[in-house]
């Protein structure tokens, strides 16, 4: 049996500044300031999300994002002057995404296929030009990211895809390493070919 | 800290320190000059997935948005984000002692900071300055770094053994296969 694997590959990290990536890995970090009804409106969100993940389901079948957040700021720790003590007069939103491919892309996947969330999510947000048509919420992101003064990840050499393709391999894997000794060589030969079939995709 | 930072066993933390006045430029050249100088402190945390040091000047304001007022910061804030394995303190216990040299120069140049940055007063700043997050995603959360880097080695190994093992007889196969993968009895 052949087996066409999927290369370590180029680095696919395209559209933004070099401090924001890291081999494979993109980091996008974005501020936005929330109109007065997102104050109560997105803490409800946020819980809904996490009770009914469907948001998150579709994340994953994204599959090229590797850790994502969001964050309502209402005030800053306070440390002592010359630091300004009290709250902020708006909240505001903290976004960090690692994904790998490329800026423009990841945020037309976004626009694309989480239409509806992104609305959701960015809605309360003063600027927010929808998700759609993409050029105006690309300039929206643009305008409120900050560029990383230091990104890194740790196996920089793999995309969000290929370390979830390793996973399921290792999964997959085991039960043929478990019983591999004790089959007899025609029963082994038998169960590799099952088993190289199964994890074309992992490969 | 809530659960809300939690996704399986993965925690993501976000700290956010006001940088002391005239600090800025040394801090971000600091920053900056990180990579050049060799791997990334964060390398010395093993449980550290992905993390990053971003330092934010200003809230961004457009006059066209019609906020009822504009909101700018008061000072330069930096933020440090962490995705990593396991829990809270004990992550901080590591960074707050491995780090220490690094730590001086970065957290060192905020307001607030413990005189020597490190240990147990400056694992209480990074805490007192935690930001919660709301929706936290990990992709693989169920897996540390160490499961990570092995299954990604391990694939590699596949692939390799994939494209060298065609042909062979089931007996030379199942040797070579025991010989790269191991077998339990």
């Amino acid at each position: 049996m052949s087996v066409h694997a999927a290369p370590v590959g180029p680095i696919t990290a395209t559209g933004t500044q070099q401090r924001n990536v890291d081999g494979q890995a993109i980091a996008i970090t974005v501020f936005s300031t929330i109109k007065w009804w997102g104050r109560p409106f997105l803490p409800v969100l946020f819980l809904l999300t996490r009770r009914f993940p469907a948001l998150t389901r579709i994340l994953r079948e994204l599959s090229f994002i590797h850790f994502a957040r969001w964050s309502v700021v209402r005030r800053i720790p306070y440390n002592g002057p010359p630091q300004r003590k009290g709250r902020l007069r708006y909240p505001h939103m903290y976004f960090e995404s690692n994904f790998n491919g490329g800026w423009e892309e990841y945020i037309d996947a976004f626009s694309h296929i989480l239409t509806r969330g992104m609305t959701a999510f960015w809605g309360s947000s003063y600027g927010f030009p929808k998700p759609l048509p993409t050029a105006p919420f690309k300039k929206y992101i643009q305008d409120n990211e900050t560029e990383a003064d230091h990104y890194y990840s740790t196996y920089p050499e793999a995309t969000s895809t290929i370390v979830q393709r390793a996973l399921a391999l290792d999964a997959k894997l085991a039960p043929l390493k478990r019983d591999a000794e004790r089959m007899d060589p025609d029963a082994f030969a038998a169960a590799y070919r099952t088993f190289l079939t199964d994890v074309q995709d992992c490969l | 800290m809530g659960s809300c930072n939690v996704s399986g066993q993965a925690y993501a933390f976000m700290a956010m320190t006001p940088v002391k006045p005239g600090e800025e430029d040394a801090l971000t050249d600091y920053l900056r000059g990180l990579r050049a100088r060799g791997p990334s402190p964060l390398a010395k945390l093993p449980r550290t997935h992905l993390g990053r040091f971003v330092i934010v000047k200003d809230f961004h304001n457009d006059p066209s948005w019609k906020q009822r007022k504009e909101e700018h910061l008061d000072l330069p804030y930096l933020i440090f984000t962490s995705n990593f394995d396991g829990d809270l303190d004990s992550y901080l216990d590591e960074l707050c002692e491995t780090l220490a040299p690094e730590a001086e120069e970065i957290w060192g140049r905020c307001v607030g900071c413990p005189e020597t940055a490190k240990g147990a007063a400056l694992k209480a700043y990074l805490k007192h300055n935690q930001i919660d997050t709301g929706i936290f995603f990990a992709a693989y959360g169920q897996a540390t770094v160490g499961t990570v880097k092995r299954s990604l080695s391990q694939r590699e190994r596949m692939i390799d053994f994939a494209r060298t093992s065609q042909g062979l007889e089931p007996d030379a196969l199942q040797q070579a296969f025991l010989r790269e993968f191991g077998g339990k009895r």
